[in-house]
């Protein structure tokens, strides 16, 4: 298993994203045609797909858990996450390991991309608004739209993303 | 005090100096303290050499003071005081210590104008480290004041643990006064001068006295419980230290026993043991040494660990069994691989071995417990414990006390008959409780037997069947009816005394022993005794587990569940209404689970005769597990899924297998309960 550990500014503390505050470095990665972003420094590293332990009794996104140098991490695939088609994996599939914080509590969750793009800097106005998809549509980590290269990127909040509430939510519903 | 200076040997004081002045050189002045010179001031008062107890006194409370001092400063002040009691000891002329401090006002200035003066601070803060080894130390005293005050009670002849109480209470006296704290210094010295009156056989040690003493430790732990606390900022109980206990203490140090039982009764052997009385106490030298040579850790540092110590070995197995270096056959490599392995395996069995901790301290516990108990039940009672140094997991050796105390009490309530009636029965009116701990094939294995009335076989069968808890005609081993005393509804019945009484309680003993992966066994001859064996595993951190296969994922059953497993036969199954699939595994048929329809897994076969049955047990109860194959047994490092999946029912854990994937820890219990 290659892995790549991204270099990492440990002392800047990753601001708040707010309307205004938005600008830094994001990592771009890819599902089918599109592209999102996600902030670099919650990167942890980035892994090539390898053997994932299945998780009896979870939702089907909660693809399981991986070994990472002897800690154990939950891997979920984000094409499902996001109600997308699964689709094999490939030689370029691979699995960024992201530290989260959800309500309070740090979480290290990896999770399944088509593929890795780039690393971005992001200016504030190089990102706009998510445009209002009407009633019934409610995406709530998004953090935006960036437009650089004559590509949309869609920037996400990871930790809304991967918070643990709604597995949880889901797995109480079991007992 | 004793005029012991007849005895004194110059040798042991020499010793005890050196010894300090080589841990001043090796480790550092950081690692001696002021009890380092307390206890010298102790030996040296005891071996009757006045001078040097003081200066060794000073030294420590220069030491206490000046702990803000620079490490070159505090360390020139220590050596040259060693070297002072040294002149001291070598020749009585010798000149007054330098760092003499003649009175407690003058011990605020650090001597030799080492540095500004600290004004002596009386909040706990400020000395919060040395109050913290203040309690470390005296706990350990009083743990040990315990056990010999009971071997004391037995044979009340050994004037070495006379001695060595006496050491342990004046020790406590000492670093108490020192640090001020005034309630258990008074209770200390009145224990202390009623030892004393003992020691110079002015009495014997009655039960009485026994008592009192016992008493006294119980009231310093939780006087120390309050300092802790007011360590950590919360308001203490107050104190109970009062007059009434210090006047029973008194009254018992004048034989005045307030009409127990049990009066002084003389002991001639305490006169002749006096003149042997500084003898050098090894057990407690060895305590002290053992003291300055041991670090605690927090237990997540030693997780983390544990953590790389697994990724390393799977990294050196990976590496061992990598097809690339298979094909080299080159010597000297080949070598420097397997000193790799042996090293790996090392450092594995060191940093598992790193949370290991001797039995002993559980047992003393107990043999507190069956002091009082017996006393309290008017039944003589002997208690024995082999096997102290047994060791086993931290976290298991301190749950073990709970159910070690529940069938001490069951044994002493209930299957000890009181005196009268063990000599009508021709028995010796003393009985005796036998705890042992010892290692047995990977296991730990915790006895306790009583030569008591025994189990009644009849009655547990009687009163099982009126409780509902087996059916008639049910084939049961005595091991099998012995163990029904567990069941929960045996226990809330009133009449358990009439079934030898055993009962109360046992059900809790059996849900903690359950908790630590243990398993309970109880022989029992009636009116012989009865003997529980427990069986733990040695660490909560490690299992010996089966590796299943079921599709391409590997699960490991815990051993302790399973009973045997098998390859199935047609014969052997059947099914009701057509689902539900039973085996008949030797006249007894069993339900079968299949862990693919649970965990909802492709298969590679869903012929129950192409695969595997594992006999586990839920509650006692047993059933079929099938799974694809087996793959073999190894013992694997338990890890928590994580606070994400902790609804997940059927899986105990995961484990990072021998290729580092990650592999589930079935939890038996849950699959078999959670019907989906």
């Amino acid at each position: 298993m290659q892995t790549t550990p991204v270099p990492q500014a440990s002392s800047a503390a990753p601001l708040p994203l707010g309307a205004n505050n938005r600008g830094g470095k994001y990592l771009i990665f890819h599902l089918g045609a599109e592209e999102f972003g996600t902030e670099v420094l919650k990167v942890r590293e980035i892994m090539g797909m390898q053997d994932i332990t299945a998780i009896p009794q979870v939702p089907a996104y909660v693809k399981g858990v991986i070994n990472l140098r002897g800690k154990v991490v939950p891997v979920i695939d984000l094409r499902l996450k996001f109600s997308m088609d699964a689709q094999e994996y490939t030689a370029r599939t691979c699995i960024i390991v992201m530290r989260t914080c959800s309500s309070g509590q740090e979480l290290t969750v990896g999770m399944i991309v088509d593929g890795v793009v780039e690393v971005l800097n992001l200016g504030t106005s190089d990102i706009e608004d998510t445009p209002d998809f009407g009633p019934g549509v409610d995406i709530p980590y998004l953090i935006g739209m960036a437009k650089t290269k004559g590509k949309v990127k869609i920037l996400l909040d990871i930790d809304q993303v991967l918070a643990s509430d709604e597995l949880d939510r889901f797995v109480g519903t079991l007992q | 005090m004793l005029d012991l200076a007849a005895n004194v040997d110059p040798a042991l004081l020499t010793d005890r100096i050196d010894e300090l002045t080589t841990r001043l050189i090796l480790d550092g002045v950081a690692r001696l303290g002021p009890p380092d010179f307390e206890r010298l001031a102790q030996t040296a008062a005891e071996l009757g050499n006045g001078p040097l107890a003081d200066g060794a006194q000073r030294i420590g409370k220069s030491l206490a003071a000046a702990s803000t001092l620079s490490v070159p400063d505090l360390t020139r002040l220590v050596s040259s005081g060693l070297v002072e009691l040294r002149n001291l000891l070598d020749g009585p002329a010798a000149v007054a210590l330098p760092v003499a401090i003649p009175s407690p006002t003058y011990a605020s200035k650090p001597p030799e104008g080492a540095g500004p003066a600290l004004p002596r601070n009386d909040s706990l803060a400020a000395d919060e480290g040395l109050i913290r080894e203040f309690i470390t130390e005296s706990s350990e005293h009083l743990a040990g004041i315990e056990s010999q005050m009971l071997t004391l009670e037995r044979d009340n002849s050994g004037a070495d643990t006379l001695n060595s109480i006496f050491r342990g209470f004046h020790t406590i006296k000492g670093l108490a006064g020192f640090l001020e704290f005034e309630e258990i210094r008074s209770l200390a010295h009145e224990v202390e001068t009623l030892l004393d009156l003992a020691r110079t056989s002015q009495f014997a040690v009655s039960p009485a006295v026994v008592d009192v003493v016992l008493e006294s430790t119980d009231v310093l732990r939780r006087e120390l419980a309050a300092i802790a606390q007011r360590l950590a900022g919360s308001t203490p109980p107050p104190t109970q230290v009062n007059e009434a206990l210090l006047d029973r203490v008194r009254q018992a140090a004048s034989g005045k026993t307030g009409g127990k039982s049990s009066g002084p009764v003389p002991c001639p052997s305490v006169e002749e043991a006096v003149s042997i009385a500084p003898v050098h106490e090894p057990a407690i030298e060895d305590r002290r040494i053992g003291d300055s040579s041991s670090v605690r850790i927090a237990t997540a540092k030693l997780d983390q660990l544990m953590d790389m110590v697994g990724e390393m070995v799977i990294a050196q197995t990976l590496i061992g069994h990598s097809p690339a270096l298979e094909s080299i056959s080159d010597a000297l490599l080949q070598r420097n691989l397997s000193q790799l392995a042996r090293i790996t395996a090392d450092v594995q069995r060191i940093a598992t071995g790193m949370r290991m901790v001797p039995i002993g301290l559980q047992f003393r516990k107990t043999a507190r417990v069956v002091r009082d108990l017996a006393r309290r039940a008017g039944k003589q009672v002997i208690f024995e414990a082999s096997g102290e140094d047994t060791e086993l997991d931290k976290t298991i050796a301190e749950e073990l006390s709970d159910p070690l105390l529940h069938m001490v009490r069951n044994s002493i309530d209930h299957g000890i008959e009181s005196p009268q009636e063990r000599v009508a029965l021709g028995k010796d009116p003393t009985a005796r409780i036998r705890v042992s701990a010892c290692h047995q094939s990977g296991q730990v294995v915790v006895a306790i037997s009583d030569d008591g009335r025994g189990l009644d076989r009849e009655k547990i069968l009687a009163k099982a069947h009126k409780n509902g808890l087996i059916q008639h005609g049910a084939q049961l081993t005595d091991n099998d009816i012995f163990l029904l005393i567990f069941e929960p509804g045996f226990s809330t019945a009133d009449t358990v005394t009439d079934i030898s009484g055993r009962g109360v309680g046992m059900d809790v003993v059996r849900r903690h022993v359950q908790k630590l992966r243990g398993r309970i066994d109880i022989q029992s001859t009636t009116g012989e005794g009865t003997t529980f064996s427990i069986k733990l595993p040695l660490t909560l951190a490690i299992i010996e587990g089966l590796v299943v296969l079921v599709g391409a994922q590997r699960y490991i059953v815990p051993i302790a569940s399973v009973r045997e497993m098998f390859r199935p036969t047609q014969e052997m199954l059947s099914t009701v209404h057509d689902r539900g699939e039973m085996a008949m595994v030797r006249g007894c048929l069993m339900p079968i689970v299949r862990l693919h329809r649970r965990f909802a897994i492709e298969p590679r076969t869903t012929r129950l005769t192409e695969g595997t049955l594992i006999v586990a047990e839920s509650e006692g109860r047993p059933f079929c597990l099938f799974v694809d194959s087996l793959i073999g047994k190894q013992q694997v490092v338990i890890k928590a899924l994580g606070e994400r999946f902790k609804s997940v029912v059927g899986v105990a854990g995961c484990t990072i297998l021998g290729d580092g994937r990650v592999g589930l820890i079935l939890d038996a219990d849950g699959i078999y309960k959670w019907r989906a």
